[in-house]
């Protein structure tokens, strides 16, 4: 049980969640974008068909 | 039978448009000589380690020799319309497809002719006397990049980055086939046993057969939808 | 509903995860010749299988698309295909590490390795090629012909890249598989698998309500700009 083994293992482990948090915090800013910007279209659809009324 | 007239005719279009303008082939050509000049300052090695590397340095010149000549196979039909008229034409997509396939294949074969003895007298490599093999296996390898590069050369050719994007997806795709004749190409260059070596041939043959198959079935659906 | 399924499958796994990461340092004795690293093969393993699980499913979704022209098998396909892709760097990223500490280096071309850089080259490809298509629909039909080639090649390159490396024997040892694992070691690995299908699920459902806003947003705009 060295403790360079030790060591890199935790690099592993660390690697490992680094890139499942980062792809989740990814796909979160994602989903906040799209948010805002169906909000901004379906916003862009009423104005429309309230200046045709 | 009549496929294989259709087919034979769009081959023979692409083969002559290309002969009378020589330009896919000369590009083709100049851009192995200029590889082969790179290749001779990035190695600096002893013949003997020339003949063992020469089956790799062989196919990653004629993939990517091979690659200019794929790209313009369906990029030259976008001018005027020339592709959406194809389309429309009597001639079935599998016919479209396999016709430039083969018309491709014979201007790949003649860059490869061009560049081999090229290669063996800028290397100093003596070709092996069991040519006839080696040729056999040119146009095993050079039938895989074939059906991939024409396929994959259909599915980007209405995309703006459609040079970068066809390299980088053909590729990695055509490992098993290259990895199969630069094997092929070292035991015969370097006089081995070529008994203890049909895995590779096998590998070949099955690549080809899965992906001309394959490519037949999807190529309609690639072009028209 | 769907939103409930996301989050049950996310603490179901977050717990197997949590409990199995207990049980890796706390009961699993370090092995004989690899010492505490390889402790790693319990993300990287499974973290591999589910990739390819990923790439499969995708290719059969993909195919149902084909057949059926619903863009949401299309939507779904990619989706996968994206969660599939993440845990294939996360196989390579640990992979790597592993290697450094059995075999002194970060990266070394032995065939497993060699394969699975291909395979994740390919879907980069793939995911390029979605970028650069702009029509929602050519966008499936190439993706779907792609992801077919790609999962029908994955087999060959694997097959001929292990003949190609055991030709050339190099320095290093190839990784032994969990094969030579004691029945006591080898049960947080299936579990850790099951963990990882559940995140990977989860992932995957997020995505493909997202792929689905963004067809609606694309819907909605080109109806406001057809008036």
């Amino acid at each position: 049980m060295s403790p360079q083994n030790y060591t890199f293992m935790f690099y592993g482990f660390t690697v490992a969640w680094l890139i499942v948090i980062g792809y989740v915090i990814s796909i979160a800013l994602r989903e906040k974008r799209l948010r805002e910007e169906l909000d901004r279209v379906k916003r862009m659809v009423e104005e429309g068909q309230q200046t045709r009324k | 039978m009549k496929f294989l007239r259709q087919t034979l005719a769009v081959a023979a279009k692409d083969l002559r448009s290309e002969i009378r303008g020589k330009e896919a082939v000369n590009a083709s050509v100049s851009f192995a000589l200029v590889i082969l000049l790179l290749f001779s300052f990035a190695f600096d090695l002893e013949p003997e380690q020339i003949r063992d590397i020469a089956g790799g340095l062989l196919w990653l010149i004629f993939a990517f020799a091979g690659t200019l000549i794929l790209n313009r196979s369906f990029a030259r039909e976008l001018v005027n319309d020339c592709l959406d008229t194809l389309l429309a034409s009597p001639v079935s997509g599998a016919q479209l497809f396999f016709g430039k396939c083969l018309a491709n294949y014979v201007l790949i074969i003649i860059v490869e002719c061009i560049s081999l003895p090229v290669f063996a007298i800028f290397y100093n490599v003596r070709l092996p006397q069991r040519l006839a093999l080696l040729f056999l296996v040119m146009l095993l390898g050079t039938w895989g990049i074939t059906v991939i590069g024409t396929l994959f050369s259909a599915m980007t050719v209405n995309l703006r980055l459609r040079e970068l994007m066809l390299p980088t997806l053909i590729y990695p795709m055509l490992i098993p086939a290259l990895v199969g004749a630069i094997e092929l190409s070292r035991v015969l260059i370097n006089g081995g046993p070529l008994a203890e070596n049909m895995i590779w041939f096998r590998i070949l043959v099955a690549f080809n057969v899965i992906f001309t198959i394959l490519a037949l079935a999807l190529v309609e659906i690639v072009l028209v939808g | 509903m769907r939103l409930k399924i996301i989050v049950t499958l996310t603490a179901i796994a977050g717990l197997i995860l949590a409990w199995d990461l207990g049980r890796i340092f706390l009961q699993v004795p370090d092995e004989a010749n690899q010492g505490a690293i390889f402790r790693i093969i319990y993300f990287h393993v499974p973290a591999a299988i589910t990739s390819f699980t990923g790439f499969y499913l995708a290719m059969f979704s993909s195919i149902g698309y084909l057949i059926t022209k619903d863009l949401r098998l299309d939507s779904a396909a990619a989706s996968i295909n994206e969660v599939s892709l993440a845990f294939a760097s996360i196989t390579l990223c640990t992979g790597s590490i592993w290697g450094r500490i059995i075999w002194g280096i970060w990266w070394t071309w032995d065939p497993r390795l060699t394969s699975f850089f291909v395979c994740w080259l390919i879907y980069v490809g793939y995911f390029m090629l979605r970028r650069a298509v702009d029509d929602p629909t050519a966008r499936a039909r190439l993706s779907a012909v792609l992801s077919i080639f790609a999962c029908v090649d994955i087999v060959l390159v694997w097959k001929s890249i292990e003949w190609f490396r055991t030709q050339h024997p190099g320095p290093v040892l190839e990784i032994r598989g969990g094969g030579g694992m004691a029945p006591g070691m080898e049960a947080p690995l299936w579990w850790n698998f099951l963990a990882l299908l559940m995140l990977a699920t989860a992932l995957t459902l997020i995505r493909t309500r997202q792929q689905a806003m963004k067809l609606e947003i694309d819907a909605l705009r080109r109806h406001v700009h057809a008036f």
